[in-house]
């Protein structure tokens, strides 16, 4: 069963991911008229804890999300593997993407970032799904970017209701609920004790303010252990 | 590639199909909300809910939130279809979304109790799901006055504090499930940032500018007194906010205070391409001041233009810009009129339009398209005129560019519901389902 949901989960994914890479090349980064304020001049109050539950990773062995957002700086947003909005998900893919470049390059957060993207359709992004979908970026080890999916519907939906993040599903002419999924763009920031520190929405998804939100938040544990991103395990 | 504030806002509201939906979103009158709120209501608005004030001896007397139905085609059309009482009187007065849109933010400024309704799940029917009851014990202010959300949270900006009930005063943000995140105080006596007051009132954000303009109004002294008596109190007078401050929206704090002489109340950004100015009227001096950046980037305010008659105090209370940045409806409680001005120059607006909407006036709300204007009448319950001048009332006008002529009205004392003051509209989904909702449940059924 797990085999053939896996198969066909792949095959979707491969199928989608063809419009997909046309529509992270038309993703648009919100206009920014001003300089991010410099890292550790202002606060990042915690906002909330992120929220836990069982995940999946490349295989169907479950495992916690809290160990995907606990000891190191952790952006995370939920996409879907065939949405092409260019203010959606291949939005929050580009801003990963350029976030990891800039993280690399600098060596106050290298060592000390992962980036998590969790599905919003646990139907159709089987993990084998989602590591297509992710590419390179999850097979690449030098800064982590984790592709999760959930179980199902059951497993995801107190996840997103813990952090906020709404969806709904498009329903089709005769108003059976269809595939696409309706949402706002969330990204959260988490700091190694698993706390959201910023939320970022289309309107507000600077990769300057980001990263200098990760400095930030890197400057106040540099007297605390240094934040280096585990394998997950179960 | 970049896309501006507008163009944001812009394809959130288009919502074709994938980020949002082509029913409800953002922008109180669509066009003035926090830019974070998602689903803009681009077409026609279904429900207005109107937060209300409880009036002794009248219904229940009780605050509540009163749903119209604003949906031409519906057997209901300006009707109240459902009213939810609260308990008590606490100066019910201004209400905001959350950023995703499903639940509205309701404040009383005299006891400070918070609401949340659920106005998500079916908006016909709101539902209350949260009360916070400790705004003043936690934050240290008081009157909870404008609900303007960020990403996962609620700024609230308050009117006044415990200590001494004065203007002085500050932001409080919470998180979507009612928990205090942060607070802030409003600039005091900062000489390198150019004075400030303390006193607040409105919140305006412009997100590709980094940029959040507040205002200033009075304390609850003065807002829980008589109008009559705080008029021939030349002291109580005094005590109006004269400021206005742009922030760091990021960092959250004050960069440099303006001085705006005479209680400058609601903020409207301009959402057209990459403007970068914002407008707001004076309460008691009736003029229009321009907030905008100079040559140099550096922001300004100037007085731009003149609301009627400043010696009559005619008393501008509410805004509402249009969504191309062109004109603006402003409501001036005193002379019952709801006046248009062209912005085409937002240098130097002028006005092109008036019509006495009723014997007080206070709220003015339109929709995105610009073709319906919205009117309430209630300001505060001890502001708002006595006798037979005290009607209250919503009204509904179409606007054809040229004329507003009433399409409905729906009268708050007839009905026993009380005083009709801040609105929102919502719509309900037609063509999406709660994720795991069983699908019986997704069918629209309007």
């Amino acid at each position: 069963m797990m085999r053939w949901r896996g198969a066909v989960g792949g095959l979707l994914a491969l199928v989608a991911s063809v419009p997909l890479a046309h529509a992270q090349l038309q993703a648009q980064a919100p206009r920014q008229d001003f300089v991010a304020p410099a890292p550790g001049s202002y606060a990042l109050p915690p906002i909330q804890s992120a929220a836990d539950g069982w995940v999946l990773e490349g295989n169907w062995l479950p495992r916690r999300l809290s160990r995907y957002t606990h000891g190191a700086l952790t952006l995370l947003s939920f996409v879907y593997t065939y949405c092409s909005d260019p203010i959606g998900c291949p939005l929050a893919y580009a801003t990963f993407d350029t976030v990891k470049h800039r993280v690399l390059a600098d060596p106050a957060l290298r060592g000390r970032v992962r980036l998590v993207s969790l599905s919003f359709d646990p139907g159709n992004d089987t993990p084998a799904a989602m590591r297509v979908y992710g590419g390179d970026n999850a097979r690449n080890t030098e800064l982590p970017w984790h592709f999760l999916t959930t179980y199902s519907t059951a497993r995801l939906k107190p996840i997103l209701d813990d952090f906020g993040q709404d969806v709904e599903v498009e329903l089709d002419a005769s108003g059976a609920p269809g595939r696409v999924r309706t949402h706002m763009l969330k990204v959260f920031l988490l700091d190694r004790q698993g706390r959201v520190r910023e939320i970022y929405s289309t309107a507000f998804l600077h990769p300057d303010v980001i990263l200098n939100d990760m400095r930030t938040l890197a400057l106040e544990s540099t007297r605390q252990t240094p934040d280096t991103p585990r394998p997950p395990t179960r | 590639m970049t896309i501006s504030f507008k163009q944001v806002c812009g394809t959130v509201i288009a919502v074709t199909s994938f980020c949002a939906v082509p029913l409800g979103e953002a922008f109180a009158d669509e066009t003035c909300n926090s830019p974070y709120t998602s689903r803009l209501i681009k077409g026609q608005e279904q429900f207005l809910h109107v937060w209300t004030l409880g009036v002794k001896g009248i219904g229940d007397g009780s605050d509540k939130l009163v749903t119209v139905d604003s949906d031409p085609v519906s057997k209901t059309y300006g009707k109240v279809i459902h009213t939810l009482s609260v308990g008590g009187r606490g100066e019910a007065h201004h209400m905001g979304f959350t950023d995703d849109r499903k639940y509205l933010w309701a404040g009383r400024l005299d006891d400070n109790k918070i609401f949340v309704f659920d106005v998500g799940s079916d908006p016909a029917k709101p539902k209350l799901v949260n009360t916070i009851k400790d705004f003043e014990q936690k934050t240290t202010y008081v009157g909870p006055h404008t609900f303007y959300a960020l990403p996962g949270r609620m700024m609230v900006q308050a009117l006044s504090n415990a200590k001494d009930h004065g203007g002085a005063t500050g932001i409080a943000v919470y998180n979507n499930q009612g928990k205090l995140v942060s607070t802030h105080d409003m600039p005091k006596g900062m000489k390198d940032i150019g004075g400030g007051d303390g006193y607040g009132y409105d919140i305006g954000i412009n997100p590709q500018k980094n940029a959040m303009l507040t205002s200033s109004f009075t304390g609850w002294t003065n807002y829980m007194m008589d109008l009559g008596t705080l008029i021939k109190d030349g002291s109580a007078m005094k005590n109006f906010g004269s400021t206005m401050t742009m922030w760091d929206l990021k960092a959250m704090k004050p960069t440099k205070v303006f001085e705006v002489p005479g209680a400058p109340l609601e903020i409207r950004w301009s959402l057209s391409g990459s403007d970068n100015w914002a407008i707001t009227a004076t309460a008691l001096t009736s003029k229009l001041w321009l907030v905008k950046q100079d040559a140099t980037g550096q922001w300004q305010a100037k007085d731009v233009a003149t609301i009627g008659d400043p010696a009559k105090i005619p008393l501008p209370v509410d805004i509402s810009i249009t969504a191309d940045g062109k004109g603006l409806w402003v409501n001036t409680f005193m002379d019952g009129k709801t006046r248009y001005f062209d912005l085409s120059n937002p240098e130097a607006p002028k006005q092109t339009y008036e019509k006495v909407t009723g014997k007080q006036v206070n709220m003015v709300s339109q929709s995105w398209d610009g073709k319906r204007v919205y009117i309430t009448s209630s300001l505060l319950a001890n502001w708002d005129k006595k006798g037979a001048d005290d009607e209250q009332a919503l009204r509904a006008y179409g606007w054809d560019g040229k004329e507003l002529k009433q399409v409905f009205e729906v009268d708050f004392y007839k009905l026993k519901l009380g005083r009709a003051h801040h609105m929102k509209f919502s719509a309900r989904s037609g063509s999406t389902a709660s994720l795991g909702a069983p699908e019986r449940v997704a069918v629209a059924t309007r």
